[in-house]
């Protein structure tokens, strides 16, 4: 099997486990929610304001970067969140999330900044030792597609009371268009207190990564 | 006149007019202590609050209220619905937050 069939199997593959990630992408009516993803080749800030309890309006900006190191691209976007279904179960939750971006992208192989939109999906379900989620988002604009999507499954140590750090760990599979050819997983270590969520991990290309997301 | 004593000191603790009231929500979807986060800030800030306790292995919210005060039942109902949950059950106890906590200390 060719590493980029096999990397393509991969990635469809943790589609296809993945019931259907990442805790919500905001938070409660009327808070504030940070969240950072780092690695040599991603890095991404984010912050959004929940105006309801179903949507929220944020900005971000996002680094992104080729395998080769040769290409990046800098992205800065207004974003609007939307809770579009919940499914609020007695051991469980379900949802299913638009996320949108509108803003302006710069790269090193061309002049000036082009607008670019990035809208997307995300569909995750939990329960208390188990988490599983997948997202799709495009990320285009005129001459350039770096559609992105990733797939997260994961399983708690053990339970925990609510005021107790609670250790996870959780497989991610993620690919972007025109960037990278790879799909590149990353095993990692989640931990979750009151309203700190972090995550540590390495890919497989050796690098590290930080995620964390803090509620307001 | 142990058996009075025990009686009297009963009798005293049952009294509504010293007895904490607390109401307790059991809570569809609440599977994270991140996520809930915003259910333990929300009720916090209602004015008849006192305390809250939150059970993710019961599912369920208790919420003390402050002395010679009354929880709105409908109000802490909306609350959680503003962050993101689904109340099923509300119930009115007898207890206060310290108390419910020995109880699910005295469980594990």
């Amino acid at each position: 099997m060719s590493g980029r069939l096999r990397d393509t199997v991969l990635g469809c593959l943790a589609f296809a486990i993945a019931p259907l990630a990442f805790c919500g992408p905001m938070g409660f009516k009327d808070s504030w929610m940070a969240m950072g993803d780092f690695s040599p080749n991603w890095q991404e800030a984010f912050a959004n304001y929940a105006l309801t309890p179903r949507d929220a309006l944020g900005a971000s900006t996002l680094y992104m970067r080729s395998d080769d190191e040769s290409k990046s691209r800098q992205l800065v976007d207004v974003t609007y969140t939307r809770l579009v279904e919940r499914w609020n179960l007695p051991q469980a939750q379900a949802n299913v999330w638009f996320l949108g971006g509108l803003g302006s992208v710069s790269g090193n192989d061309f002049g000036g900044s082009k607008l670019m939109a990035s809208p997307g999906i995300q569909v995750d379900y939990e329960t208390i030792r188990f988490y599983g989620s997948a997202t799709a988002r495009l990320y285009r604009a005129d001459g350039i597609n770096h559609d992105y999507a990733s797939a997260r499954l994961g399983f708690s140590f053990y339970e925990v009371d609510y005021d107790e750090i609670q250790p996870w760990l959780v497989v991610e599979a993620r690919r972007m268009a025109g960037l990278s050819d790879k799909t590149e997983v990353t095993p990692m270590l989640r931990l979750i207190h009151n309203r700190f969520f972090l995550e540590l991990g390495v890919n497989n290309s050796a690098q590290g990564r930080v995620n964390f997301m803090y509620i307001f | 006149m142990n058996k009075l004593v025990i009686s009297l000191a009963l009798a005293l603790a049952t009294l509504p007019l010293f007895a904490a009231t607390s109401i307790k929500a059991t809570v569809n979807g609440m599977v994270c202590a991140f996520c809930a986060q915003g259910i333990e800030k929300r009720i916090s800030n209602m004015p008849a609050t006192k305390a809250v306790f939150v059970d993710l292995k019961k599912k369920t919210v208790a919420i003390e209220a402050k002395e010679g005060q009354t929880l709105d039942g409908d109000a802490i109902t909306a609350e959680i619905t503003d962050a993101g949950y689904a109340v099923v059950k509300l119930e009115t106890v007898q207890k206060s937050i310290e108390e419910i906590k020995a109880e699910v200390k005295a469980r594990k």
